[in-house]
């Protein structure tokens, strides 16, 4: 690893840490290393509702920077329910800490992306535009992902999906909070009835030309419908 | 008073060591979730149908609902079974002396990490990657080739390469640091052949 790369930990839920991580921690912050810790509050955990979550998501980021000295905290609120980002509470609970943060500190404030559906499908890719747009008008500064299909199914990831994370958050930038609550509601709509029967997609073998690095025809055209249902849901691109 | 001086990794441990003894199953279901719901109500937060917040007072009080958590409840620790506890100012002294900027990367690759304040027009910078998922050996390093050569991408978040030499990764075993060690070096390969060897990862 080099200097200009970043070392990452996780802190545990909520409000936890265990000794091997201060470890590692100690060892990055003597080497001059860039540390990132990670924190996943979890909505309908140890804590209820939304604004509980958020509690704990602010004060978790606060120790990553005042108790660990990290460089740059991920964040990435999940439901206990879906073990997605991408859903409406996550939602919630990561755009209403980084404003709180964002509007109070000047600390480098990032975001992990978890879907439910997985490559080579619409939901997932309008469940990825969703948290881009929330993440990028709340103030983040870095978006980290994607773990499609919740980052749990073997080989279903590919670039497609941190393609379209780029794109929403490029078309997003400078809009007011108003219009884009209007957008991220549109695009919730499109999706969130759908989460029983969450398509779990592709492998990057089915949807990908391994040997050319391509995605498939059939990949482009999905990608292609998506944007078309995210401009009919307000954010052109 | 001002603190005598930020707090780091090595204090936090001198603190657990000093601080109060707690089972974790009372942090967990005693006092985060009673300290939670506390201070929802003390500061009055009420999101309503918002993602993202419009009411600048609202993200104000849910800021010090943080603080006061962290000040309140501290951190707790697992393996020693003790909680950290620390002061104001020693947060807001901690938060003075956290980066302002990042730089990530090296060459034509850098990238620049800066507080956007708000919906700025400059957009965040972008980490593809599988993000911790699993990647089977023989194509772990293409997969990565697909995110290093989407322009947009900045950096690259790692997935998890599910086997090494063809035997499943043992976690917390030598086959597991062989692992980690290919994962870089198949990520370090893919940026290289996607144009961009300077790139974060």
């Amino acid at each position: 690893m080099r200097q200009s790369d970043c070392h990452e930990c996780s802190q545990l839920n909520e409000l936890k840490v265990n000794t091997d991580m201060m470890n590692m921690i100690a060892s990055w912050h003597l080497s001059g290393d860039n540390v990132v810790i990670e924190q996943m509050p979890i909505m309908g955990g140890y804590v209820g509702s939304v604004e509980e979550t958020a509690i704990c998501d602010v004060a978790a980021t606060l120790a990553s920077f005042v108790l660990f000295n990290c460089d740059l905290h991920l964040d990435g609120p999940i439901h206990v329910r879906w073990g997605t980002t991408t859903n409406r509470q996550s939602l919630q609970v990561s755009s209403h800490a980084c404003a709180a943060l964002d509007a109070n500190t000047d600390v480098l404030l990032a975001n992990q992306y978890y879907t439910l559906a997985g490559p080579c499908t619409e939901m997932c890719l309008l469940e990825v535009a969703a948290q881009a747009i929330a993440d990028t008008a709340s103030g983040r500064e870095l978006l980290s992902g994607v773990a499609s299909a919740k980052g749990v199914s073997k080989d279903r990831a590919t670039g497609l999906e941190a393609r379209m994370l780029g794109e929403a958050s490029s078309a997003v930038c400078g809009m007011e909070p108003d219009y884009v609550n209007r957008v991220i509601d549109n695009l919730l709509r499109q999706y969130e009835s759908n989460y029983p029967t969450a398509p779990a997609g592709k492998t990057f073998q089915e949807c990908y030309d391994v040997k050319k690095i391509r995605p498939t025809d059939e990949y482009l055209q999905i990608y292609e419908d998506a944007l078309k249902t995210i401009s009919n849901c307000g954010l052109d691109f | 008073m001002a603190a005598r001086k930020y707090v780091d990794v090595f204090d936090a441990y001198d603190r657990f060591t000093q601080g109060q003894k707690m089972t974790e199953s009372e942090w967990d279901y005693q006092v985060i979730p009673a300290k939670a719901k506390m201070l929802k109500d003390c500061y009055e937060l009420d999101f309503g149908h918002d993602i993202i917040p419009t009411d600048s007072e609202l993200i104000d009080r849910l800021f010090l609902a943080g603080m006061d958590m962290l000040l309140s409840c501290g951190i707790f620790n697992v393996d020693q079974g003790r909680v950290l506890t620390l002061e104001e100012d020693e947060i807001y002294q901690g938060l003075k002396m956290a980066p302002k900027k990042l730089t990530l990367g090296q060459g034509k690759d850098k990238v620049k990490v800066k507080p956007r304040r708000g919906n700025a027009v400059r957009r965040p910078v972008i980490e593809g990657g599988p993000t911790g998922a699993p990647i089977s050996e023989d194509i772990f390093e293409s997969v990565i080739r697909s995110y290093a050569q989407e322009p947009m991408v900045d950096g690259i978040v790692s997935g998890i390469i599910d086997a090494i030499d063809g035997r499943l990764v043992t976690p917390n075993s030598p086959w597991e640091i062989k692992a980690t060690m290919a994962e870089i070096r198949h990520v370090r390969e893919a940026t290289s052949m996607s144009g961009r060897p300077g790139m974060c990862i």
